[in-house]
């Protein structure tokens, strides 16, 4: 099982990593209100907080996602992206459990759904961001204890 | 995976504070549509009681569009963006027995031929596509929404009781019920939400205008 610590895995999980985190923030970035529309719609944020969490988050995911791409900081931009995914699949979970559909608000704003059609992306999204869980466990797992990271 | 060591750590802290920082000088130099007040958000945990529409009362509908001359015809068959003429026959608007309410399809066109003013809460990008002719640009996710209600009521002087109708998407586009809760807050007690918005606005062929607000 080595393999799944190979350095070139490594950079290509770093690689995919970044550069969805970069295709996410750029859309958030461009439309701070719909993304705070996204996340009221999750109703699981206190109203003061949605504004500075729609601000910054973004923010924080593109220069994670630089990171990753450009091999800067990655230990650490790993660990706020793993942060992020627990925290994009909790509220998702917490969402279907109660059968409460929501747009993702992941890439942005999105065309009108139906109920069903909301339901069934967010179980999509939800094996999407665990599949990229996956890949920052692979990212951090493979960077061997001792050697020399920038 | 082992602990991260002291320098991870820093790093951490160190991309939270770039982001943070970044979120700042961003927001500051944004233009309204994009701008976000970072405390005193405009959205109310807790929704009113909002009253669904009683049964469609009896209003004159319009025929459906089918070309430019029926368009003129039909917009002069309809009350002007300004407040009704005390002479123009128009139904009284009714009391408000509770705050906010929803209207239904008829309803809404009875007060926009009644000359009700109309808040449009959608974002600014989608009523400068299309919106009811006369409404007011109310987008209640935009940073600048006091300085538009402020022009809306320099413009309507609209008394506490007096109908108010705030529109939509429709379906299940709650911007409307935001809006009509911030205004309850500040006094107005007949707030009427256009159930399905502006996309059956458009779909019964009522009269639109486009452009963004002045």
């Amino acid at each position: 099982m080595n393999w799944l610590r190979h350095p070139r895995l490594r950079l290509l999980a770093r690689l995919i990593l970044g550069l969805v985190f970069l295709g996410a923030a750029l859309p958030k970035l461009a439309d701070p209100p719909g993304f705070a529309k996204a996340i009221w719609a999750y109703k699981l944020f206190p109203a003061w907080s949605l504004n500075p969490l729609a601000l910054a988050l973004p923010w924080l995911e593109l220069f994670c996602g630089l990171a990753l791409c450009f091999g800067v900081w990655w230990r650490a931009a790993a660990l706020w992206v793993g942060a992020l995914l627990l925290s994009f699949c909790l509220a998702l979970t917490l969402n279907l459990s109660r059968h409460h559909p929501v747009d993702c608000g992941c890439f942005g704003t999105s065309a009108p759904k139906t109920q069903a059609q909301r339901l069934a992306d967010m179980r999509w999204t939800l094996l999407r961001d665990l599949g990229l869980l996956l890949l920052v466990v692979q990212v951090l797992l493979s960077a061997a204890p001792g050697k020399k990271t920038r | 995976m082992s602990a991260p060591r002291p320098t991870t750590l820093l790093r951490l802290l160190a991309l939270a504070a770039l982001a943070g920082l970044a979120a700042l000088v961003s927001n500051r130099v944004a233009g309204p549509t994009r701008r976000l007040a970072w405390r005193g958000s405009l959205v109310v945990a807790v929704p009113t009681m909002i009253v669904p529409p009683a049964r469609e009362p009896v209003a004159p509908e319009l025929a459906p569009l089918t070309g430019r001359e029926n368009t003129e015809v039909r917009l002069k068959a309809v009350a002007p963006q300004t407040p009704a003429p005390a002479k123009q026959v128009a139904p009284a608007p009714p009391e408000a027995t509770v705050p906010i309410r929803e209207l239904g399809s008829a309803e809404a066109l009875a007060g926009f031929q009644a000359g009700w003013p109309f808040l449009d809460a959608r974002r600014s990008a989608e009523f400068a596509e299309g919106h009811v002719r006369g409404a007011f640009c109310t987008s209640v996710w935009e940073a600048d929404l006091e300085d538009r209600l402020i022009d809306f009521k320099a413009a309507r002087h609209p008394g506490p009781g007096d109908p108010i109708v705030i529109y939509c998407s429709g379906g299940d586009c709650h911007d409307s019920h935001l809006l009509a809760e911030k205004l309850l807050a500040q006094g107005y007690f007949h707030l009427l939400i256009y159930r399905d918005g502006y996309p059956d606005w458009v779909a019964l062929g009522r009269p639109t205008a486009k452009g963004a607000q002045p």
